[in-house]
């Protein structure tokens, strides 16, 4: 039997990465091929479904490595005598997390130095967007293609009862973002925007913010800012939370604001859409692409532009319409059976006996 | 057209809608600067540099996270027979793992404690570091939010006709910032003056060639001995001593030998009179007198030096030509 594994830094369930390496596991397995996942650092939940990284046979036809991060475990996969086949998301700049915290600039820093050194020795990248993929073209990765990443949009109910407490003595706008609270991700300039947005047009707006920590420094750093900002009462930072209960989120906003100045695909923002929630996203790096026809692309994020467009949106039926009947529309683009195919097609092509 | 086609077109024309919107209601003043200076205030406040705030100590406290050693090895299995074997095998081990994984534990605790010193003498690096900026540039940032919020004095009319004269000839471009006046510069063009704004001011010109950039970042671009003349204002009411300093040093420098220059500055007395007291008492010694900008030009060996004060007294006009 073929055996295809997948080597991964980190592991753990509600991660994008995650949810994406098992599903990939999956696909591989439907395919006929012998398919486990190794890596370093396992999530107690995971330790029966993956293996500690010295586990990775050495026989193996086929090793994919999903990038995201520096790790050790790259230079395993680089040294292994099979097809090697990178999965990249994209890696942060440091510029980005530098001030706010030395270990994950330290590993993206490692990250973005593995990923120009094995441009040499990879067979073949799968990258989750062009501008993923345009990135290992400049360094001069051979064989490129971009499949989008695995998520799952289609068949999860929304938690009860989150949906009622959300909806419950709710007044106003509610703008909603998901993602891990990270400096690359804006969130200061959410609460700038959503503070505006109450100054000038409408004083019940309401942010709510979930995702789990990011470096420490920046969750103070945004904790400070609220409070000095005004909006303790007006932000609500939900954590981590089920798929059920981000449905719940989903279906309780009335618009998806995305700030962030570094994404590789951007996940949210389709599962947003999906939901039929009306997208407002700062144009830059993959965001634009993800986004495409769905949403309001925003070319600068300049707090009264922001507001200005949350209010447009939450406002003007007309344009809410739209952009909920585009944003579906765009959706079904990354649809799980269309990327399975996708992945199907790709992996039956790299393995194809020559 | 498809449908996704006609979408995306109206969502562009919507973004082009609010920005429009938003630029004319923000130049307008319909929309409070201080809120938005405020904002921006505040947000870069809190913004940390890894040094200064508790980026390594994070750090290490992760390093030192990292270091405990947990010696209760997991014992998950797929089936119970090899989670018991397993739990058998860490039980007899224990010991072992346990006095093993003590000194690594150990290790990492000494391995942390150089940082801490490295993180120690950092903060205190960083304590004198900002006591030094306080002593040097005390108000900063009131200072900015205030300059922010002041809308530029008017360039005297009756200085266009002298200026006319006095840049007739000019070896080159003439330089006009960082305060540009359409009027005024439309006065100078129709003198025949070659000249070009430069303004850091965010509200739109109406005349062509008028840059948005800082005056001192635009001088930063060009050439020395680039220039055949300039007329320095704006900067001169607002800028700090160091500033407009900096700005003259690089105008000199960029002006071809023999340039005609000016200066317009407005009364200190003006100045204050018309911003109050809290402008008076944060920008002390601000704006220059004329006499100092006339002892500035003789310093750099500055000819023909002649000063004019305008009809209403509100500012003064300096000449001169560059050796």
């Amino acid at each position: 039997m073929i055996s295809v594994h997948q080597l991964v830094p980190t592991i753990s369930p509600r991660d994008a990465v995650g949810n994406h390496t098992l599903a990939l596991r999956n696909i591989l397995r439907d395919l006929g091929f012998e398919s486990e996942i190794f890596s370093m650092f396992r999530h107690q939940d995971l330790m029966t479904e993956t293996h500690y990284v010295d586990r990775l046979p050495e026989d193996a036809q086929a090793v994919i490595y999903q990038m995201s991060i520096g790790s050790p475990v790259a230079d395993r996969w680089a040294r292994h005598p099979g097809k090697k086949i990178a999965n990249y998301h994209n890696i942060t700049p440091i510029s980005l997390v530098g001030k706010w915290d030395g270990l994950l600039a330290a590993e993206v820093q490692l990250g973005r130095d593995q990923m120009a050194r094995y441009a040499t020795i990879c067979d073949h990248a799968i990258c989750d967007s062009d501008f993923n993929k345009a990135e290992l073209d400049a360094l001069g990765y051979q064989s490129t293609e971009t499949v989008p990443v695995l998520f799952d949009i289609s068949e999860v109910k929304a938690d009860k009862k989150t949906l009622a407490r959300l909806r419950r003595g709710r007044h106003g706008t509610q703008v909603l973002f998901v993602g891990r609270i990270a400096p690359n991700k804006g969130h200061h300039d959410l609460v700038a925007a959503v503070r505006t947005l109450r100054d000038i047009h409408q004083d019940d707006a309401h942010l709510h913010i979930v995702g789990t920590d990011g470096p420490p420094g920046y969750r103070r750093a945004m904790g400070t800012i609220v409070s000095h900002a005004g909006m303790r009462e007006h932000v609500t930072f939900h954590g981590s939370v089920t798929q059920e209960e981000l449905v719940a989120h989903y279906q309780a906003a009335d618009v998806f604001c995305c700030l962030s100045d570094h994404e590789g695909f951007c996940v949210p923002v389709i599962e947003a859409m999906h939901h039929g929630l009306p997208v407002i996203a700062y144009d830059c790096t993959a965001v634009g692409e993800t986004v495409d026809d769905g949403g309001l692309l925003l070319p600068q994020k300049n707090p009264l532009i922001v507001a200005s467009a949350l209010h447009r949106a939450s406002t003007d039926e007309h344009l809410a319409d739209r952009l909920r009947e585009a944003g579906q529309r765009r959706a079904t683009d990354f649809s799980r059976p269309a990327t399975e195919a996708r992945f199907r097609d790709c992996f039956l092509e790299l393995m194809e006996p020559t | 057209m498809t449908e996704s086609q006609n979408d995306a077109n109206y969502f562009r024309s919507v973004v082009t809608e609010i920005e429009a919107e938003a630029k004319r209601r923000s130049t307008s003043g319909e929309y409070p600067r201080a809120l938005l200076r405020s904002l921006d205030e505040e947000f870069r406040r809190w913004i940390p540099d890894a040094s200064l705030e508790n980026g390594v100590e994070d750090t290490i406290r992760g390093i030192e996270a990292a270091a405990y050693i947990d010696a209760a090895v997991p014992v998950d299995s797929r089936n119970p027979l090899g989670r018991w074997v397993k739990w058998v095998i860490r039980r007899l081990t224990y010991f072992y793992h346990r006095h093993v994984a003590q000194q690594i534990t150990a290790l990492g605790i000494h391995v942390t404690r150089p940082l801490r010193l490295l993180d120690a003498s950092l903060k205190s690096v960083d304590r004198r570091l900002s006591a030094l900026e306080d002593r040097l540039d005390v108000g900063t940032t009131a200072r900015a939010e205030l300059i922010a919020g002041i809308a530029a004095f008017p360039i005297a009319v009756d200085f266009g006709e002298v200026l006319s004269k006095h840049l007739a000839g000019a070896p080159g471009r003439v330089l006009l910032g960082d305060h540009v006046d359409d009027e005024f510069l439309q006065l100078l063009r129709s003198g025949g003056i070659d000249v070009y704004g430069v303004t850091s001011s965010i509200q739109e010109n109406h005349i062509s060639d008028v840059r948005h950039e800082g005056l001192i970042e635009h001088l930063g671009h060009l050439e020395d001995k680039s220039l055949g003349g300039f007329i320095l204002c704006g900067l001169t009411d607002r800028a700090s001593l160091n500033e407009q300093l900096r700005a003259l040093r690089l105008l000199l420098l960029r002006s071809k030998p023999g340039s005609p220059v000016a200066v317009i500055v407005v009364h200190s007395d003006v100045w204050s009179t018309r911003l109050g007291p809290v402008a008076a008492d944060l920008f002390d010694g601000r704006p220059l007198h004329p006499e100092t900008w006339n002892h500035l030009l003789l310093r750099e060996h500055a000819q023909d030096i002649a000063t004019i004060e305008s009809s209403d007294s509100t500012s003064t006009l300096i000449t001169a030509k560059l050796p």
